[in-house]
């Protein structure tokens, strides 16, 4: 009994959340110095992160290991905070300036949420094609037919835009169409399809890079939830003061 | 370049006639509207147009700020140093006067820079500040910098998710592992502690003055040190 009030005071406590932060940016210090010198790290941009991190010596990813587990007992001293507060202060009349740190505190979590998605299912390739290429999208059967590459070069030779028209097919059958032009991506069989480069000369080609992210939903609710919760308090904060 | 240099001489001599820092401030929105004008953008890519807006921006907030000081003649001269000082870096600094890939020509990527320096120009401010509490050892100047650290994380959190956004759309992922991401998320973190530390007695006064003014250090080195030195797609 002695030791779980001693767990729930820990995880209520603000100093926790303190030292929590504090212990995260050391470790992500300490990354932001050891990521730049490893080629491994290039490696992370392809598979999952979880994937990868299993598979790479401990003297690289100790920050990593450690911001894992300091995110992990921070989400729950953020979810104890937030509940202990709404449990405290439910009587106050000013609930909008009670409840948007806890809208900010679910919208952290939500993003943490985001990344330990994408950390276990998230990847990436990435395929060269010209115009009638046919590309196999994996997982499933779909195929990807590149019809027109559509490349406009400024006075210097530089790409000013581009336009990629592209249809999906399953069963010899085309399913859907799409044009991926510059940030706006095709994401109609739930992968994300970018283009990456392309070529002019001597045939047109595109080098396409395919994303699966399963974590970016949740990422902009957290992120619209963040941004709800922090714009009221300070709205708040300024009706308050006047 | 010769109306920099005209804005450099009058933030210094704002030393001694503080008007003169209005007229560098409308010199340098001058300069940016002209710049945006000739490139038919926001002038707002490379260290040299970037550090223009980091400094107009922060004379711009000082001028907000300052109103609500009792004593604002110390405040006003460290930030007339400051925004020479950047100036002079901006004046060395090479513009970039290529045109854009596509990838940038959108909406997200003007509003996620603009944000950014915005909250950049808000955390400096939060700094002076704290210098000035330091050295006179008045609560306005306290309540003051908590105000501009509180905006300043609410238009950095705007500027990370319009950034997310727009990663997403033009590469495909709101997130990538490259240095400049995990330094937004230290200084993000940073000023999350700041702003939670200040909810505890301990920390109020001198240890929230040393935050501020040490939180600018990583404002910096994640602006200029990253794009700088590490290669990521943030680099100058």
């Amino acid at each position: 009994m002695v030791i779980l009030r001693y767990i729930l005071n820990f995880l209520l406590s603000l100093r926790t959340t303190l030292w929590l932060l504090g212990l995260s940016l050391m470790l992500m210090f300490a990354g932001a110095f050891v990521m730049p010198g490893r080629q491994e790290f290039q490696q992370l941009h392809s598979m999952p992160m979880f994937e990868w991190i299993i598979k790479q010596p401990l003297e690289i990813t100790w920050w990593l290991w450690g911001l894992i587990g300091a995110l992990a007992v921070m989400a729950v001293n953020t979810l104890f905070c937030s509940v202990e507060s709404i449990v405290k202060k439910r009587k106050v009349t000013q609930w909008l300036l009670l409840i948007s740190p806890q809208v900010i505190h679910v919208g952290f979590l939500f993003i943490l949420l985001a990344h330990l998605l994408s950390g276990l299912g998230a990847y990436q390739t990435t395929a060269v094609a010209h115009e009638g290429s046919v590309l196999q999208l994996s997982p499933g059967n779909t195929l990807l037919k590149v019809n027109n590459i559509n490349i406009k070069l400024d006075y210097y030779g530089y790409v000013s835009d581009y336009s990629v028209d592209i249809e999906y097919l399953a069963d010899n059958k085309v399913i859907d169409h799409d044009t991926i032009r510059p940030n706006d991506p095709s994401d109609k069989t739930g992968l994300n399809i970018i283009v990456k480069d392309l070529r002019a000369y001597p045939a047109a080609a595109v080098l396409f890079q395919i994303h699966s992210e399963p974590g970016a939903v949740w990422a902009l609710t957290g992120g619209v939830l963040f941004m709800l919760g922090i714009t009221t308090l300070i709205l708040l904060k300024i009706k308050m003061e006047k | 370049m010769t109306i920099l240099a005209i804005s450099f001489g009058l933030y210094l001599f704002s030393l001694w006639k503080r008007p003169l820092l209005y007229g560098a401030l409308a010199l340098q929105v001058g300069y940016m509207v002209s710049r945006g004008a000739e490139l038919g953008r926001l002038p707002l890519v490379g260290p040299h147009d970037t550090l223009v807006f980091l400094t107009a921006s922060i004379a711009a907030f000082a001028v907000v700020f300052g109103l609500n000081l009792k004593d604002r003649k110390n405040f006003m001269n460290a930030v007339a140093i400051v925004a020479a000082v950047f100036t002079a870096f901006a004046m060395t600094s090479k513009q970039h006067n290529s045109p854009l890939p596509p990838v940038l020509k959108t909406f997200w990527f003007e509003l996620h820079v603009v944000l950014a320096f915005m909250s950049y120009a808000l955390f400096g401010i939060a700094a002076v500040l704290g210098g000035i509490f330091l050295k006179e050892q008045k609560n306005d100047a306290d309540g003051l910098a908590y105000r501009a650290v509180l905006i300043g994380y609410c238009l950095f959190t705007l500027s990370m998710v319009f950034g997310g956004i727009w990663a997403y759309l033009a590469w495909g992922t709101y997130w990538m592992w490259t240095p400049k991401e995990l330094w937004t998320s230290i200084l993000w973190a940073y000023y999350s502690f700041y702003l939670h530390a200040r909810l505890r007695p301990w920390w109020a006064g001198k240890p929230m003055a040393y935050l501020g003014i040490a939180g600018f250090a990583v404002v910096m080195f994640t602006y200029l040190g990253v794009s700088l030195l590490m290669k990521s797609s943030h680099s100058f």
